[in-house]
């Protein structure tokens, strides 16, 4: 796109899983972005949430928190499937595995903020969830026509540079990842991080952070 | 690709522009759900339209993507409008107290006849129809049981395609029977989902 090699990009390949035409690998910056990944689910595994306390203004009084078991172990759950997703999303060498991948991060993303009840939090999820939901046009389209012009979804051949992917393609790629990542600036506009379970947000800004990461090595390697 | 894929191409982004269209005038949420729902087929027609083996295969995730996005939504707007379940008579009619049982026999036995994804929707109509008519009394624990065995043998008949691809219709035979019995246990328990208790 930029005249770049297309091999520097991601650097040379570390470790390489075939099944069929469909490649599974392993560059410095994808296993950059998988272990980064990972360290995240493994903090939102062992880390617990974190008790909140209000002060009373103008004395010494203060109100702890109670933190609801069940509300906590859905978000865990949502938490740990979200980075499984984002995993997934690092190390798949087929587009439309990328793209389901990203589908699934939108959900459990969905998931994480819609376990908080208020209802302002709760308007925010449901503007996200329409806008992830429209995301999947794009997204899987642009899955489609990759499919439709090369033939192939394999990333292994559409980066060796004989593969002519058509600019809209791409465009639909970014665009729809952009629709599934969004969840970050919905929770900005919620009063979600001042909520319990504060380490469990993080794993949305994670996720569409690497998910952005990713799918621009993609879309300019192909 | 013929002349179809670009006129088909054509067709689908003026559906998109009518669909988002109507998302930007709608401002009822219930409607916007529906109207997202409607759009979300678009973009399995522009899989469809590689009208390929593999696209047949992409459809079906993509299409199992899009509905849990959309029960995700659902739930999310439930909660958020505080709605709850309708109270009142349940719903009887004559003929759920005599068909089901026959009715849901032919089915899957048709079903079965068929096998594989076709085979198990037309068996799941008639547990469907069984549950709803009948009611059920938690056979969950058996159905999920079933339906993770099952997913169990499809994974292992996929092994036998790949290392022993000489044993092909051995795993086409399994591959076929636990795929009927999966999309059956995972329908029929739509037939379960009408507020449980044994009269609907």
């Amino acid at each position: 796109m930029f005249n770049l090699p297309t091999t520097n990009i991601g650097g040379p390949e570390l470790f390489v899983l075939e099944f069929g035409d469909i490649v599974t690998y392993f560059s410095p910056y994808t296993a950059a972005l998988f272990v980064f990944a990972l360290i995240f689910t493994v903090l939102a595994i062992v880390s617990r949430p974190e008790r909140q306390v209000d002060f009373a203004f103008g004395g010494d009084a203060y109100y702890t928190k109670v933190v609801d078991p069940d509300l906590l172990r859905f978000q865990r759950f949502m938490a740990i499937a979200c980075g499984l997703a984002t995993l997934g999303a690092m190390v798949t060498g087929d587009v439309f595995n990328f793209t389901l991948f990203a589908s699934m991060v939108g959900i459990t993303n969905i998931g994480i903020v819609a376990a908080y009840r208020n209802r302002h939090v709760l308007n925010a999820a449901f503007q996200y969830g329409i806008v992830a939901m429209l995301a999947s046009i794009p997204l899987f389209g642009g899955a489609a026509i990759v499919l439709a012009s090369t033939g192939t979804l394999s990333m292994w051949e559409l980066f060796g540079g004989a593969m002519a992917v058509p600019l809209i393609a791409k465009a639909f790629l970014v665009l729809g990842v952009m629709g599934e990542g969004m969840a970050p600036f919905y929770i900005a506009k919620a009063e979600i991080t001042r909520a319990q379970g504060a380490p469990f947000i993080l794993m949305v800004h994670v996720s569409s952070l690497l998910l952005f990461l990713r799918v621009t090595e993609i879309v300019i390697s192909m | 690709m013929d002349v179809a894929y670009p006129v088909g191409l054509v067709v689908v982004a003026a559906a998109i522009i009518i669909g988002f269209t109507a998302l930007v005038r709608e401002k009822d949420d219930l409607h916007r759900i529906l109207l997202t729902d409607l759009a979300e087929i678009l973009a399995l027609v522009l899989i469809a339209l590689v009208a390929t083996d593999l696209a047949e295969a992409l459809i079906l995730p993509g299409l199992v993507v899009g509905i849990s996005e959309l029960m995700a939504v659902s739930e999310v707007y439930i909660a958020k409008e505080g709605l709850r379940a309708p109270t009142g008579p349940p719903f009887r009619i004559e003929v759920m107290n005599s068909a089901p049982g026959i009715l849901a026999l032919i089915l899957v036995a048709y079903g079965i006849v068929l096998s594989g994804f076709t085979g198990g929707v037309i068996a799941a109509v008639g547990a469907v129809f069984y549950f709803m008519c009948r009611g059920h009394t938690e056979q969950f624990e058996l159905i999920e049981t079933v339906s993770g065995y099952a997913w169990a043998f499809w994974i292992g008949a996929f092994f036998i395609f790949m290392f022993l691809p000489g044993y092909w219709f051995f795993g086409v035979m399994i591959a076929g029977g636990a795929i009927l019995l999966k999309v059956m246990a995972k329908m029929s328990l739509v037939g379960t989902m009408r507020g449980g208790g044994p009269d609907v």
